[in-house]
């Protein structure tokens, strides 16, 4: 029975997109119809400039709007959740920041870009990358946010207690004891933030520029002259891709040792070992 | 170990700062590039490269899901930023008349006599100063006669009781609730509301027949069988016909003897577009006989120039160019007042409810 019921959902989430891979090589436009195995999609793909254009701004995007958002999201959980910070001294309004932090999440996208195309125009900011990152950025502070608190929660405070009492400054604390420790957290972070900013259509639909097409715009908007496999092709390929990038996210973030009651331990010390006889 | 990580931290920061900036100060304009914008596919590959070729201008494709996403970003810019837009007849409506557009210089357009008068006056721009038209949606009905006992060659016999739970139409009110306007002989833009509510009971009887309500890849319902007749989009028609052309299906496209909607696209240069020139040359390069013919056949929607007609492959040419005769029969659907409207909105929702099927 279980088994069964794991097919049952495995089979719903992933059938779907497994056609989606098999039409990407049918010979035939339409996709009711296998007409024998073929590569010219690919290379219709390949061919359309316009599309890699849009596949580069959506990459740069993603990239600067995870980045932004690392750096936004992890110093907010570190700021909330180190000794000194308002969650861990349980003052209220620290789980009000935390409250505001995270909204975005639950915002409905739709409102989310029209807020911020009406932010924007009253700024008088000129719409394109720049305001595509700002925007991307707002919804991805709370994916890093969230997985870096998660790390910094179950972070042993003594490691950090311990620096400070060998008289590093709260700065070097952070770069030589938090960051390192946090890091895995952060690097997942980015990669989920990059996800999201990478697939995002309504959002960029609204504040993207006349320079500044992205891959998701130009896939939504084929609904008019109806959907080539082409974009099958497409698809397999972002698939792919965000396949492998769930995969780097998943093993950076696999849990590791836990702190003091760990055995480990002994190898840390053997660490210090080495960098003394260095020394 | 310990000193990299923080150097790496430092790198990545500055990056995140300083890229930004970058982007906003680079990317300009080198001042001979076309933006423009519309949806995705809607010319041929070598358009757009022969257009580059002949002419230095560089193309900047970029595009919108949806009119009304197009029209924000004219309202934003107020009218700046794009060169040329490609959109559906009611948006370009609202377009010149908050004054988004600008007029065309005929001067520069030469080819403009190659459009089909069909396509010309339309309600959007009466006196034909600001817009091309650049294909049309046109209202038929393909089926399987395979599959249909009897000869469909109108919308009343969509209604015929053999074709029970075989029928699929698209979830576009305006089109299908068209349909019963039509066989009671009137506009399907009558704001008459009593005239609306007889055609929403006229549909109440075509529910028993209506298999499917939905809006993407219906031709694939008719290919597989799933449905023996459908009232499709226009690109979803030409792909049907020219699978069964292909694959020797026999399916039939009717033009409905009631009456024909139709809605055309076009292109229109915003009020201030940073390089009318551009658009004005590659609108003129698109109305050429030939490469319109191009056009046309790659967007799977009717030639709106006449003089491309004789270009398109006669195989594709009954789906893409109108047969002649027709022209008094056809009707533009334009957008309507709002109590009509609304009135057209609850005779849907009531034929969906009885057709007990949801549209996704």
């Amino acid at each position: 029975m279980k088994k069964f019921y794991i097919a049952l959902i495995l089979t719903l989430m992933y059938v779907p997109i497994l056609l989606v891979i098999i039409y990407s090589f049918n010979n035939s436009r339409i996709s009711s119809l296998w007409d024998g195995f073929t590569l010219r999609w690919y290379r219709d793909l390949f061919r359309d400039r316009s599309m890699f254009i849009a596949l580069g701004n959506s990459l740069i995007l993603g990239i600067l709007s995870s980045l932004s958002a690392a750096v936004i999201g992890t110093l907010g959980a570190v700021g909330l959740y180190t000794k000194s910070g308002l969650i861990r001294k349980r003052h209220p309004v620290g789980k009000l920041i935390e409250f505001l932090a995270v909204l975005p999440i639950m915002i409905p996208e739709i409102i989310l870009g029209m807020v911020s195309l009406a932010f924007f125009s009253l700024l008088g900011l000129p719409l394109g990358m720049s305001t595509l990152v700002i925007a991307h950025t707002v919804f991805c502070v709370p994916y890093v946010y969230l997985v870096v608190k998660g790390r910094l929660v179950g972070m042993d405070k003594s490691f950090t207690e311990a620096a400070k009492d060998l008289g590093a400054g709260e700065w070097r604390a952070f770069f030589d004891i938090t960051l390192p420790l946090i890091l895995p957290a952060v690097v997942s972070g980015v990669l989920l933030s990059f996800a999201m900013s990478f697939d995002d259509v309504i959002v960029s639909s609204f504040v993207t520029g006349p320079n500044t097409n992205t891959l998701p715009i130009k896939i939504y908007s084929q609904i008019k002259t109806g959907v080539t496999p082409k974009t099958n092709a497409l698809c397999t390929l972002l698939f792919a891709a965000t396949i492998v990038l769930c995969l780097l996210s998943a093993y950076l973030a696999r849990p590791r040792r836990k702190g003091k009651t760990e055995k480990k331990s002994p190898g840390n010390q053997k660490e210090i070992f080495h960098e003394k006889k260095r020394a | 170990m310990k000193k990299k990580g923080l150097n790496l931290f430092r790198r990545v920061l500055l990056l995140a700062l300083a890229i930004p900036f970058a982007l906003l100060t680079g990317c300009k304009d080198d001042g001979n590039s076309l933006t423009l914008f519309t949806w995705d596919e809607m010319f041929p590959q070598e358009i757009l490269e022969g257009f580059e070729k002949e002419t230095g201008i560089r193309i900047n494709y970029v595009n919108f899901d949806a009119d009304e996403v197009m029209l924000t970003k004219l309202e934003n810019s107020n009218g700046a930023d794009y060169d040329l837009v490609i959109a559906d007849d009611y948006i370009i409506d609202t377009v010149i008349s908050k004054g988004l557009a600008q007029k065309l210089n005929k001067q520069k357009l030469p080819n403009y006599g190659n459009i089909n008068p069909v396509y010309l006056k339309p309600f959007y721009d009466p006196t034909d100063e600001y817009t091309v038209p650049y294909g049309a949606g046109v209202q038929t009905i393909v089926y399987d006669p395979a599959k249909v006992n009897i000869k469909i060659s109108g919308y009343g016999d969509l209604f015929d009781p053999s074709l029970a739970n075989r029928v699929a139409i698209i979830a576009n009110y305006r089109v299908i609730n068209g349909m019963a306007l039509k066989i009671l002989g009137q506009s399907y833009n009558t704001e008459d509301l009593s005239a609306i509510r007889s055609a929403g009971n006229k549909l109440l009887s075509l529910a028993p027949n209506i298999r499917l309500i939905k809006d993407d890849h219906l031709e694939d319902e008719l290919i597989s069988g799933e449905v023996s007749a459908a009232v499709m989009y226009t690109s979803e028609v030409t792909a049907a016909m020219t699978t069964s052309i292909e694959k020797n299906l026999g399916f039939e496209m009717v033009f409905p003897k009631e009456g024909i909607g139709f809605g055309p696209m076009a292109g229109f240069i915003p009020s201030k577009a940073p390089n009318p020139d551009a658009a004005h040359a590659f609108l003129n390069y698109i109305l050429d006989p030939e490469r319109g013919a191009l056009c046309f056949e790659h967007l799977g929607y009717y030639s709106t120039y006449a003089a491309s007609d004789p270009y398109i492959d006669p195989e594709l040419k009954p789906l893409l160019t109108l047969p002649a005769g027709f022209i008094e029969n056809m009707e533009n659907i334009k957008p309507i007042g709002e109590e009509a409207d609304q009135e057209h909105l609850r005779i849907w929702t009531a034929f969906k409810a009885a057709a007990g099927k949801s549209d996704n």
